[in-house]
């Protein structure tokens, strides 16, 4: 019980750190030495968990919270992720960061499940390489791809900054993701250009507008940025009544799990 | 070993439109009917109740309704001196899986194709000259006239409850509609949808350049509607979930809403489902289909279904397959030119260019599948080609079918790809804008075909369909040519912003949805040395075995496929009913 309110509370202490802030691994291991006991806490966590230990046991909530935690990701594999999510979503004037946006989860479910393990996509050999048009053609899950391309790219930025991705300050971090984006980045394995184009970008753009069923879009914050009214989407006589006006219902969308 | 089942009188494979189509007249002239569909029935799935059913990231991104990949793909080459490679997550186009087939994901888009679309070398003939098609386009008259089409295309629009304005009824143009469209007996069964914000800005642009835009024929239901089956159609919501979904609110015209059910009450009709064709029986001695050869997924077992007649249903690229694989008919052979299946293999040659208007609100979620508004000026043949060096055209449209957001949403060029400007153009944009499109041409060349491929399998070991096709001299120019009219409507709009379309190029790139419109592969024609069907669908190997659906089409208009290949299984139905009765060579 404490650990699972511990869980929930060190989340919620991580989405009010102001922006820029410290690199995303460093959330990644207090989290996991708030539920371990063992790392070194920073004293105002210590003083939360403390605090939580002393207290008598809160009723509990019936189950965690079921957008947290990871089962695809390792440690440094989700250091990587937030970090990307964060700086490929900052937190501002439209939305909180990428991680309290809930991308990462997205993304570690979407790897986890059925895409990552290489649903709908065909695994049968002989395997050859050809023009990039014909697409993907690596005997690998999507899974694994996304994770050899994680330690490639911190194999690159090691290089380049003398440290991994996630320790990067964010405008460093912003730029060497435009040199994997635009194929500047080179690897010995790994097509970083190819790797971002047809797998990160794509799962970052769902992790942003998919129904937030999925993880990403957490509180459909990115469908009311955009102003999508999500369901039912029974629009017969909205197609009237609001062709060339604003529509109220962009402000408040509804998703699945409204109308489950 | 397969069990041998008991003979039916007509088997089909595949459970899409034209299996429909085609059992709705046999059953009702008394003729009993099998349908094998490997897919299921998917009328009461999460894929068509809400609200599931608008899950962007499963039905549209995962295409979670489409053929399964990990089962069956298909390899792609550019050319025949390259090697092809199995599209490993083909986007470019989705075949069907399940009741109603690719019918059942579809947008909408009803229509008859010009009335000299199916003599195409006689009309290019007799317009620009003996010399005017080139050496390697294989453009061929089809065998049948519009006029002959013509009760089937009626009948099927009664069937379909389509939405329309006519432009042409018995030869007088009709204010409002398209001045380009082939004669009709009447006005379509139901008026047409509304138009989108985007359709009508779209409308006068076009009309300030003199064009004549209408509202595309629908078969999305602009009111409550019956057919002469009995069967109804809901009205359209404009949910923006159409293409790539199934109508939870039955307001789309599909074969399981207003087809299946039907035959599903006829005693003489069955279909199997979740039942896998593998091949075609073939008697080379008798020149006959004795039946075919299917995997129940159910059970594990493999059957035997003899047949007197056997018709092909399945989708474009597994008709010609299941030919290839049963050695009926020689093999289309790009070196020589010699042998028909496979050939006359085309596509749809597409290009866009977005539009941005601030100061109007597109609200691209109001949508239905086929709300579009569109200009026949540049399509196919209507307008004249001497001079400009390609053949075809394309129709332009404002068709905005929807605003599902991870996968519609426009910039303008320049925005960064992520970080806070991204977001503020998405936020700025979203609603603000719109593409415009041209659905052009697809003419047959002839290194564009189909074959099976040496190397690589499906799940059930039998080899994939191999496609070689790239954008030949003749699309490119035409694409460059209807690109720039696109840009000239663009232009004309006032819009703040416009991203111009650009020509589609070479290579044909398979990770990129363009169109589920593959046509072609098993050609039908009066000539065996250039089709494999008659111009009664008869296979000419095979007197008892029938083919019907867009493979059939020697080429590919600037039109949507449906209509047509809806109008060819009504006339194929008829031709079969009189067929089973006295089996001959029709």
């Amino acid at each position: 019980m404490v650990d699972r309110d511990d869980a929930g509370r060190l989340r919620k202490h991580a989405s009010a750190r102001p922006q820029g802030d410290a690199p995303a691994r460093r959330d990644v291991l207090k989290r996991i030495a708030a539920v371990a006991g063992t790392a070194p806490l920073a004293p105002a966590l210590i003083a939360t968990a403390t605090q939580a230990a002393a207290q008598p046991a809160a009723p509990a909530p019936a189950a965690p919270p079921l957008d947290s935690g990871y089962q695809s990701l390792g440690p440094d594999e989700a250091a990587f992720v937030e970090a990307l999510v964060n700086v490929m979503c900052p937190a501002d004037h439209l939305t909180p960061n990428g991680v309290d946006c809930g991308l990462a989860v997205f993304i570690d479910r979407q790897l986890a499940g059925g895409f990552g393990q290489g649903e709908r996509l065909y695994m049968q050999g002989p395997w050859r390489k050809g023009k990039p048009q014909l697409g993907y053609q690596l005997p690998l899950t999507p899974e694994e791809f996304f994770k050899a391309g994680i330690a490639a790219a911190n194999a690159a930025c090691k290089a380049h900054y003398a440290k991994p991705f996630f320790a990067l300050a964010p405008g460093d971090a912003d730029a060497f993701l435009k040199e994997i984006a635009t194929g500047k980045v080179s690897d010995p394995r790994v097509s970083l250009g190819l790797w971002f184009s047809e797998l990160v970008y794509p799962l970052f753009t769902q992790a942003c507008f998919a129904d937030p069923i999925y993880g990403g879009n957490r509180d459909k914050i990115f469908w009311r940025m955009v102003g999508y009214p999500g369901l039912p989407a029974t629009h017969r006589n909205d197609m009237v009544e609001f062709r060339g006006k604003p529509f109220p219902g962009a402000k408040h969308p509804k998703s699945i799990a409204d109308f489950s | 070993m397969a069990t041998r089942l008991a003979k039916k009188t007509v088997v089909i494979v595949g459970g899409g439109l034209t299996a429909a189509l085609v059992a709705r007249e046999l059953t009702g002239k008394g003729t009993d009917v099998l349908v094998l569909e490997r897919g299921h029935d998917r009328r009461n799935g999460p894929e068509s109740t809400l609200p599931n059913q608008r899950d962007e990231l499963r039905w549209d991104v995962h295409a979670g309704l489409g053929q399964d990949w990990a089962v069956e793909t298909y390899t792609v080459r550019h050319g025949t001196k390259d090697e092809a490679l199995p599209a490993r997550r083909l986007g470019a186009f989705l075949p069907g899986m399940g009741l109603g087939g690719a019918a059942s994901h579809w947008n909408g888009f009803t229509w008859r194709w010009s009335e000299y679309d199916p003599e195409l070398r006689t009309r290019f003939e007799g317009r620009y000259g003996k010399q005017a098609i080139p050496a390697d386009l294989l453009i061929q008259d089809w065998g049948v006239t519009y006029a002959e089409m013509e009760p089937y295309h009626h009948l099927f629009e009664k069937l379909y409850g389509i939405s329309g304005k006519a432009g042409n009824i018995k030869g007088a143009l009709q204010p409002g509609g398209n001045p380009f469209e082939a004669p009709r007996r009447d006005e379509y069964p139901q008026p047409p949808l509304e138009p989108t914000e985007a359709g009508l800005i779209f409308k006068a642009a076009c009309e300030k350049l003199g064009h004549k835009p209408f509202i595309a024929p629908s078969g999305n239901s602009s009111g409550a509607y019956t057919n002469p089956d009995g069967m109804r159609l809901a009205p359209c919501q404009y949910c923006g979930h159409c293409e790539k979904f199934i109508c939870e609110a039955q307001a789309k015209a599909t074969p399981e809403t207003l087809l299946y059910p039907v035959l599903m009450g006829r005693p003489n009709f069955e279909i199997r489902l979740r039942c896998h064709v593998l091949g075609i029986d073939y008697d080379g001695q008798a020149k006959r289909a004795t039946g075919v050869r299917y995997v129940d997924r159910v059970t594990g077992e493999e059957y035997e279904q003899p047949a007197d007649v056997v018709v092909l249903c399945a989708f474009t690229m597994t008709n010609t397959r299941l030919l290839l694989m049963a050695g009926i008919g020689e093999p289309y052979d790009p070196a020589t030119g010699a042998g028909v299946v496979g050939r006359n293999f085309c596509y749809q040659t597409n290009s866009a260019a977005n539009v941005f208007v601030k100061d109007r609100w597109i609200n691209p979620f109001l949508a239905s599948g086929s709300t579009g508004v569109t200009i026949d000026e540049f399509n196919n043949d209507n307008f004249d080609h001497a001079g400009l060096g390609f053949l075809g055209g394309a129709g332009i449209s404002a068709n905005l079918t929807n605003g599902r957001p991870i996968g519609n949403r426009r910039v303008p060029p320049g925005t960064p790809q992520w970080g806070t400007q991204w977001k503020q153009a998405n936020a700025d944009w979203y609603a603000h804008s719109f593409s415009l499109q041209a659905q052009g041409t697809s003419y047959p060349h002839r290194e564009n075909y189909l074959s099976l491929d040496p190397t690589w399998r499906d799940a059930y070991g039998q080899p994939l369909l191999r496609l070689t096709f790239d954008w030949r001299d003749n699309d490119v120019k035409m694409s460059a040519y209807c690109s720039q009219k696109i840009n000239e409507i663009a232009n004309a709009m006032d819009a703040t912003v416009v991203a111009p379309a650009t020509a589609r190029k070479s290579p044909f790139d398979t990770r990129i949805y363009q169109s589920t419109h593959t046509t072609g592969g098993t050609p039908m024609g009066v000539d065996p040395h250039t089709s494999v069907v008659s111009r009664h669908l008869q296979h000419w190997d095979a007197e008892n075995l029938f083919v019907v659906g867009a493979s059939v089409f020697p080429h590919n208009a600037g039109y949507n496929p449906t209509g047509v290949l809806a109008a060819l299984a009504l006339r194929l139905g008829d031709d079969l009913t009189g067929y089973v009765e006295r089996p001959r060579r029709l």
